[in-house]
């Protein structure tokens, strides 16, 4: 997986407006007026279901209607990886899965339909667009230990490019 | 009504573009920025155009602005911030506002007679600023002169 932080909101732009009102600064004040822009690469469809259940969020996802998949293009999560039988059986029918879509499109089947038989684990991109108050209320639900290893990894890679971008608007978690 | 431009997303046109680009591009993301950087804003312009037509406007939510609005009451700010879900208000003091929306917001907010006069100040002030000049006249019709 592969988290890029294309754009954020310039905090000083922000605190200039403030402080022409005579408005102290506070982090509570802004978390709706700071939004960052991230690009997610290779993490699976499982994850991004998941991931667009969290609202006031704009997305913007590779469509399976016009691109083609491949066996390569697929996440195998650890359980799966360090079970010898297991391994075993994902491997298998993931190789049923791809030769099926691969002879469906062959034999003339459009993308979109042939898509239909394709795994959740098959890897996926998208842009996302969100302000502080949603990407914290992401990282509060998705870094908890309850949440699972795929958007934790991912929330956590979220969470480091934010607090890097904007210190002051991470200092603590607010819980929503 | 006052509108004064506090912070605008970098590379408007572009961004919404690469937007696009997302859905229908299998390639890592500095692949698709170079492509739009190659092919230069009148690509971007189609593009955009495109999306305006086909009413795909979930690309235009990537371009975002934050703005201090004077001359607005809480009632009128009420009634816009239930209506138009990714409209963001802060009370300032008084009739004052930090507002943040994107762009499909402002193109929301202007065919909505509530949301007309605040959407009119937005896209004049951003023209004045010139920010995004290409969305401006294929969205709202705006000309503005390069400068």
């Amino acid at each position: 997986m592969r988290v890029k932080l294309l754009y954020y909101t310039d905090l000083d732009a922000i605190k200039r407006v403030l402080a022409q009102k005579g408005i102290p600064f506070d982090p509570e004040v802004v978390m709706d007026h700071v939004v960052y822009m991230f690009e997610i690469e290779d993490c699976s469809r499982v994850t991004t279901h998941q991931l667009v259940r969290h609202r006031a969020v704009s997305y913007d996802q590779e469509s399976q209607r016009f691109s083609a998949a491949t066996r390569e293009g697929v996440v195998t999560p650890p359980s799966v990886q360090s079970n010898d039988v297991g391994y075993k059986a994902y491997d298998e029918a993931l190789k049923a899965v791809y030769s099926a879509y691969e002879k469906m499109v062959t034999a003339g089947v459009p993308k979109e339909d042939a898509r239909y038989i394709l795994p959740s684990a098959i890897k996926t991109k998208l842009v996302m667009t969100l302000n502080a108050r949603s990407l914290m209320h992401l990282v509060w639900q998705r870094t908890a230990l309850q949440a699972q290893w795929e958007i934790r990894e991912l929330a956590t890679a979220l969470h480091v490019l934010a607090q890097e971008a904007t210190p002051e608007l991470w200092t603590k978690i607010i819980e929503r | 009504m006052k509108v004064s431009l506090a912070w605008s997303s970098p590379h408007p046109e572009k961004t919404m573009a690469v937007a696009m680009r997302r859905c229908y591009s299998t390639k890592p993301i500095e692949d698709i920025e170079a492509e739009l950087e190659q092919k230069g804003p009148e690509y971007w312009k189609y593009l955009l155009g495109k999306a305006l037509q086909d009413k795909s406007l979930d690309v235009l939510e990537h371009f975002v602005v934050t703005l201090a609005v004077e001359g607005v009451s809480q009632a009128d700010m009420g009634v816009l911030t239930q209506s138009f879900p990714y409209l963001r208000a802060t009370h300032l003091r008084l009739s004052e506002w930090l507002l943040t929306l994107n762009a499909r917001t402002l193109v929301e907010l202007w065919k909505d007679p509530r949301g007309k006069p605040l959407a009119e100040m937005i896209v004049t002030e951003l023209s004045q600023r010139g920010v995004c000049p290409i969305f401006s006249e294929l969205a709202f019709g705006v000309k503005v002169n390069a400068s």
